[in-house]
């Protein structure tokens, strides 16, 4: 039997009258990179709120390493192993890059059990993980963009999660950018064994590194399967016709 | 317990609630079109109502028409405070960050320490007012068992009247309009043409204008005013606005007279049931617990949007 | 950093111990009276204690003066009305008075904790309303409830001590002086710990700092309560200090001289409230003696200054600077 780190059921997230996550049902498996994908409003960045205990959803469990962790305060799911880096960076600006991603080890997993000076250390390692050793000294908020979404990433990792969220970590970054993202990607997932779900804009990215896609429209999930599996589904295609320029860079990419 | 009582606690409740509601419209303006908190509020009040009685003291002056004076030294007051504290914050931004609400607030505040200051400095803390003068012909009007002062009676009356004439200068001047528009969304406000620069300047000559002409209602209210006055009236009006909805001018008038009244009421349950001695603090103290109640359990306030 | 010469390695700490050696220099010299020398670590005591949950959580207080008040009244009533109290403060030259004023604080905290635990769920604007709404609340009760406990004896809310509970001056000072130690040091060890990281991941963004597994509202209650301890404490020996306590203790004003030193000294630093409550100190001492009468109005306008052109405070500008190649900010706390 496959190991499931994390299982979904009928999770659904209401904002008043709009239902923004409808029942979403899917499991992730220990060590996969899995692709959430979906139009703009899909709800991709609100289920990732639920699984971190940022919304308590009104209908549906969350099961995290066999643990029921449905509504349960935001800062035990992390201690738990669950990390996520913002869609909209968050950095906290006043602090270095190094004492940001001190910030994730002394509240992370082994939050309560680190002292400060391993908390150095975990960062410093991550933050020169994701390339930013040079920086660990500077301001967050002198950081350019792609620099503040590695920082997200570093601080995330600082946690020592098993299971790690990014939220468009690739969105708004250049070619050449997204290329170091997705090798940065990928060595977090082999090297550190962390499972990765990533949602993403950049179609093309996500079906290239992850081996199973999940769809979101209008809060529901209307497909599930291999990158192939997915990109073929003729319901998704007519969700992204939806959104002319997405459906053309679908196209391009059946196509290719 | 005497009924009687209770009516004349309630009605002088209601007539000072008029007054305290109007006396928060400022507040709300300010508060709601650019996230200013003004902790000066109580200060700007005062502003009017010493310029009140310094032209009948001095010039003789009717205070009506020096009501109409403090409502334009108002207006210049509102336009300098634009300019000199709040335009550097919040002039050029969008979004105001909890950061810049944060500067503004004690922007705000340092002018309260500076005002408050100034006039214990020169009133030498003493009391200034317009003694005697009132209204009508009579000083007292009787409903039944309840004597009203026509002092009271007419600045509650008035403190309708400047509601109703702000609300109608909000919906149905240009002006206005654009103050409201800004106030909903301001980047939107932004893309249709609307200079929200000149609207923060105007929403500040607006608020800080009604908060001086309001100065006179608490003139008429209070025998008379000290600068500690300004701590009276400063959190109460904080209380309404909370509890009226930010930036709602019928919700800041329909709080004052909540808050009114249920002053009325407790003194007199108070007076009943604990002792007469403290029948006027707690029946103040009963506003702030309100105040809590509804940040906590309904930040939107009684006719605001979230 | 290993380029810091020696003296600069905590630059902090060499503030504290230079402070303290000022304080117990003055003592010993005797040229400031000993009332000027407790009002000097009130002020940066009280700027400290507030510290915790301004400086470093971001929660601006308005209603810090409540707990003053609370600490102030519960030391005044409890050695008015009980008289092993009345004993315990007489004892150990100050040891005594501490431990009161410890229990005036523990009364300060018990109150903070019940109501931080609600209104710490406020932001901004909307926590510091609240604050000005319960330190109304505080003192409009306190008006009430207090001249009714002994209407003889007490004029209006004003509490006298009488001749029979008056501690040597010697004693209060003593106390005072361990009570300022102690806030210090507090707030030393927060700045250094894993707590006070959490605190200022709260105040940079408390949204991710929860997402990062900061116990968010926990850390804020415990933040809340410790500032409300010492400045209860801190108000409890000033009421003692000045013979007695009436409803002025609450009033917003002193809240504002707390927010002031913060604003002047900057956020989220250990020097900040120390140097905040220095300069405010010596300028309210010397507007006074310049200016009689207009000094708070050049205060107002100071604090004006500063939040326009320095809203990083002077520790918040030093930080920004480089020293002999050092960064200041690392070392600056
Ligand atoms: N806090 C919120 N309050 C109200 N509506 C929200 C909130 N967050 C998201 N929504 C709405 O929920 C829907 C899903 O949004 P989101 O999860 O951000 O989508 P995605 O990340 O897939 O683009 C959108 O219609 C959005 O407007
Ligand atoms: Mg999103």
């Amino acid at each position: 039997m496959v190991n499931v780190i994390l299982d979904l059921k009928n999770v659904t997230k209401r904002f008043g009258g709009l239902v923004a996550v409808d029942e979403v049902s899917f499991s992730v498996r220990r060590g996969e990179i899995l692709g959430l994908i979906g139009p703009n409003g899909a709800g991709k960045t609100t289920l990732f709120n639920v699984i971190t205990g940022v919304y308590k959803p009104e209908g549906g469990r969350v099961i995290f390493k066999g643990v029921d962790i449905t509504g349960m305060p935001a800062h035990r799911i992390a201690k738990m192993g669950i990390a996520k880096t913002h869609q909209i960076v968050k950095p906290f600006n006043d602090m270095t890059v190094l004492e940001n991603a001190m910030i994730g080890a002394l509240f992370g997993k082994r939050s309560g059990k680190i002292g400060m000076g391993e908390a150095r250390e975990v960062a410093r390692r991550m933050v020169e993980f994701v390339g930013l050793g040079e920086k660990a000294n500077h301001l967050a908020s002198q950081l350019t963009l792609h620099e503040k979404k590695l920082l997200e990433i570093a601080r995330a990792l600082s946690a020592e999660p098993e299971l790690l969220l990014l939220d468009e970590a690739l969105a708004g970054l250049n070619p050449r950018e997204i290329e170091e993202s997705l090798g940065l990607i990928k060595r977090v997932n082999e090297e550190m064994g962390v499972t990765i779900i990533m949602v993403e804009h950049v179609m093309h990215a996500v079906m290239n590194i992850a081996e199973r896609i999940v769809v979101l429209h209008y809060g529901r999930k209307i497909s599930e399967g291999s990158p192939e599996e997915v990109a073929n589904d003729p319901e998704v295609i007519t969700a992204y016709l939806g959104d002319p320029s997405l459906a053309l860079r679908f196209v391009r990419r059946r196509g290719a | 317990m005497d009924v009687s009582i209770l009516a004349i606690n309630v009605v002088s409740g209601l007539m000072w609630g008029c007054v305290l509601g109007v006396a928060a419209i400022g507040l709300t303006l300010l508060w709601g079109v650019m996230k200013v908190v003004n902790l000066a509020h109580g200060e700007l009040l005062l502003l009017g109502g010493y310029a009140i009685a310094w032209l009948y003291v001095t010039y003789g002056l009717n205070p009506l028409v020096g009501a109409l004076a403090a409502l334009a030294i108002g207006v210049a007051a509102g336009a300098a405070i634009y300019w000199a504290l709040l335009h550097k914050l919040v002039g050029k931004v969008d979004i105001i960050t909890l950061r810049i609400e944060m500067s503004t607030l004690l922007m705000m505040f340092a002018l309260s320490i500076a005002l408050y200051n100034v006039y214990s400095h020169v009133t030498r803390s003493e009391p200034r007012g317009i003694g005697l003068w009132h209204v009508g012909p009579t000083s007292v009007v009787k409903f039944g068992p309840v004597a009203v002062q026509m002092n009271h009676l007419f600045a509650a009356v008035l403190a309708l009247f400047i509601t109703i004439a702000v609300h109608l200068f909000l919906t149905r001047t240009m002006v206005g309009k654009a103050i409201r528009a800004v106030m909903q969304d301001s980047q939107a406000a932004a893309l249709v043409g609307i200079d929200p620069v000149k609207i923060k300047m105007f929403t500040a000559m607006l608020a800080i204008g009604v908060t001086a002409l309001s100065g006179f209602l608490v003139l008429l209210y209070e025998s008379s005013i000290i600068p500690g006055t300004a701590y009276k009236y400063a959190p109460l009006g904080f209380v309404i606005v909370v509890l009226g909805g930010l930036g709602s001018i019928l919700g800041s008038f329909i709080g004052g007279v909540i808050i009114g009244v249920v002053y009325g009421l407790s003194k007199v349950i108070v007076a009943e049931l604990y002792s007469p001695m403290a029948s006027d603090p707690i029946a103040l103290s009963t506003a702030f617990v309100i105040l809590v109640l509804v940040l906590l359990f309904k930040p939107e306030g009684l006719f605001g949007r979230r | 950093m290993s380029r810091a010469p020696g003296y600069l390695k905590s630059p902090t700490l060499l503030l504290i111990v230079v402070v303290v050696a000022y304080i117990l220099g003055e003592r010993l010299a005797g040229l400031m009276t000993l009332d000027a020398l407790m009002l000097f670590m009130y002020f940066l005591g009280i700027a400290a204690a507030l510290n915790i949950i301004m400086g470093f959580a971001g929660y601006v207080s308005f209603g810090h003066a409540v707990f003053l008040g609370i600490g102030a009244y519960t030391y005044i009533l409890l050695v008015y009305f009980v008289p092993t109290m009345n004993s315990l403060q007489k004892m150990g030259a100050g040891l005594g008075v501490f431990a009161v004023a410890v229990v005036a604080g523990l009364a300060a905290a018990a109150v903070a904790a019940t109501i931080g635990a609600v209104v710490l769920r406020l932001r901004g604007a909307f926590f510091a309303i609240a604050t000005i709404g319960l330190d109304f609340a505080a003192l409009y009760i306190v008006k009430g409830v207090v001249p009714t406990l002994n209407p003889e004896q007490f004029y209006g809310a004003q509490v006298i001590l009488p001749s029979w509970a008056i501690v040597p001056k010697e004693d209060v000072f003593n106390a005072m002086l361990l009570t300022f130690l102690l806030v210090i040091l507090t707030n030393y060890a927060v700045r250094r710990s894993g707590f006070g990281m959490g605190l200022l991941a709260i105040k940079e963004d408390e949204d991710a700092a929860e997402v990062l597994g900061v116990p968010t509202a926990k850390y804020k209650t415990i933040a809340f309560t410790l500032s409300a301890f010492f400045t209860g404490m801190l108000g409890a020996i000033f009421a003692l200090n000045g013979g007695g306590v009436d409803e002025g203790i609450f009033h917003l004003g002193h809240s504002i001289n707390m927010i002031v030193m913060i604003v002047i000294g900057g956020l989220g630093t250990v020097s900040g409230p120390i140097v905040g409550g220095i300069i405010y100190y010596w300028l309210y001492d010397l507007l006074l003696i310049h200016y009689p009468g207009l000094n708070l109005v050049i205060l107002g306008i100071i604090v004006g200054l500063v939040v326009l052109f320095a809203p990083e405070g002077i520790i918040g500008i030093l930080r920004k600077l480089t020293f002999q190649g050092v960064r200041l900010r690392e070392l600056l706390e």
